[in-house]
């Protein structure tokens, strides 16, 4: 379930693009974790965080932070999204200091997080890497409609909803916040960061043509 | 899933959501009424389609899955929590929690193959195909992860026979192997790609030494394989007594 890895992008817009995610570990102290599940979502809310989500009830593109927080289990995957990297250090850091006991993995620029953790005084523990794709490549869309729909580890964001937003913005049919909030409802975690795809689509609507493959 | 061609009236507002790309347009006579209809084979269950909210007469249905459609769903729709691993979607909890359960012991490593992703989905033959190249190395596959229960012969990665067409929108062959038997899985990996009817994203799965130095990005950096600038850490806040748990 490696659903925040494996995000394609540039060096540029992936250094607007952090995930973090909390969880208990099953059979192993899941029992009675949810409330300090609810609050790690409750610092959360003080940040200035681009999307969060619990698959089971959704992202925040398509439920309210009470549904997400309501719907909270000693089993829930808890995620949220950060554009910005000062400030994803800060909830690290006060995520470190509430001490929650709930193992919490982060996504993003290596180097970056390398930093960030330095900076918290905290080490990496283990890290996952991803060793890129192989097989049938020829049959992959474009590799920009991949920056979009790689930010759905899950693949709920299909290709032609991709393509037919940027379309729609060139056409003037929908504005660039509507179209990048509509790209993040599929996205059932909350992983898909609207921030990073408004400046994908904001790049792309210059070179993109209407008959690109 | 299915259309109910008694509700659809074609307006064809499903269509874009679909990851597949399997919802078209049809009508039975020149001049008939157009609907939409999915092509069930190449459907993964997924039921993105539905919850996008997107048809004004609720035509779209999904019905109860026998065996072996079954395991569409309960690969390719994260809402859907596998028995095996009381976890949604098709994977484990991998490194999410390796500060507590110490899954990947150091002098490990984890190498997955993620069959279908990004964007084309799989056949599960796809999957069987990395299983029969990598069963020979006596790689231990991860007993957690859903796909792993489907093997019919874990010694010679033949996947039960049923199981072989189905689609889903993506599945994980999940290897656990000591480090110094990485280089061997990943040109493993390099040779079945071609064999491979859809695409595979391949991770790679290291502990940190007490020291900070991770062996196992100094062994891709040995055998010449480059990864990418982003990767997901976990920083080791797990315990095994969790805060307002009362343990
Ligand atoms: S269930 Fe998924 S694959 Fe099937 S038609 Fe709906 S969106 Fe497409
Ligand atoms: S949205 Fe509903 S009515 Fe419209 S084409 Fe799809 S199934 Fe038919």
């Amino acid at each position: 379930m490696s659903h925040t890895l494996h995000r394609k992008g540039t060096t540029d817009n992936l250094s607007g693009d952090y995930v973090m995610l909390a969880m208990s570990a099953k059979g192993v102290n899941a029992a009675n974790s949810s409330r300090a599940l609810k609050d790690f979502f409750s610092i959360i809310s003080k940040y200035d965080w681009v999307n969060m989500g619990e698959v089971k009830v959704g992202g925040a593109y398509v439920a309210s932070f009470q549904d997400i927080v309501g719907g909270v289990r000693d089993t829930s995957v808890a995620h949220a999204v950060f554009h910005d990297k000062d400030e994803f250090a800060r909830v690290i850091a006060e995520v470190k200091k509430a001490d929650l006991g709930l193992s919490v993995t982060i996504s993003g620029l290596l180097g970056i997080m390398n930093e960030v953790l330095t900076a918290t005084g905290l080490s990496p523990h283990t890290v996952e890497v991803s060793l890129g794709i192989k097989g049938k490549t020829e049959l992959l869309p474009h590799s920009d409609l991949l920056q979009i729909t790689t930010m759905c580890g899950h693949g709920m964001v299909s290709q032609a909803l991709a393509r037919k937003t940027l379309i729609d913005i060139k056409r003037g049919r929908i504005s660039l916040e509507k179209a990048t909030e509509l790209l993040a409802t599929p996205c059932a975690c909350g992983i898909f960061n609207p921030r990073r795809a408004r400046i994908i689509l904001e790049d792309l609507m210059d070179t993109w043509c209407m008959d690109e493959p | 899933m299915r259309i109910n061609p008694g509700k659809c009236v074609g307006c064809g507002q499903c269509r874009v959501f679909c990851p597949m790309g399997c919802i078209a347009f049809t009508r039975k006579d020149k001049g008939g009424q157009i609907q939409c209809r999915i092509n069930e084979d190449e459907c993964v269950d997924c039921e993105v389609c539905l919850r996008a909210n997107a048809c004004p007469t609720d035509a779209l249905e999904q019905p109860p899955a026998a065996w072996p459609r079954s395991v569409r769903g309960t690969f390719s729709n994260p809402l859907i929590t596998h028995k095996e691993t009381k976890v949604p979607g098709r994977g484990t909890e991998e490194i999410k929690t390796n500060d507590v359960t110490n899954r990947y012991k150091c002098g490990y490593v984890g190498i997955s193959a993620e069959l279908g992703r990004p964007v084309l989905g799989a056949r599960l033959r796809d999957a069987e195909r990395v299983f029969m190249v990598l069963a020979p190395l006596a790689v231990e596959f991860e007993k957690q992860n859903p796909l792993t229960s489907l093997l019919a012969d874990p010694a010679t990665g033949k996947l039960k026979e049923d199981v072989l067409g189905e689609k889903v929108l993506s599945c994980i062959v999940e290897t656990i192997a000591p480090i110094e038997r990485a280089a061997e899985i990943l040109d493993a990996l390099d040779k079945v790609a071609g064999e491979i009817e859809s695409v595979f994203s391949v991770d790679l799965i290291s502990r940190v030494e007490e020291d900070l130095s991770i062996p196992a990005l100094e062994m891709l950096k040995r055998e010449k394989r480059s990864y990418a600038l982003n990767g997901k850490i976990n920083i080791g806040l797990g315990r095994l007594c969790i805060k307002g748990a009362d343990c």
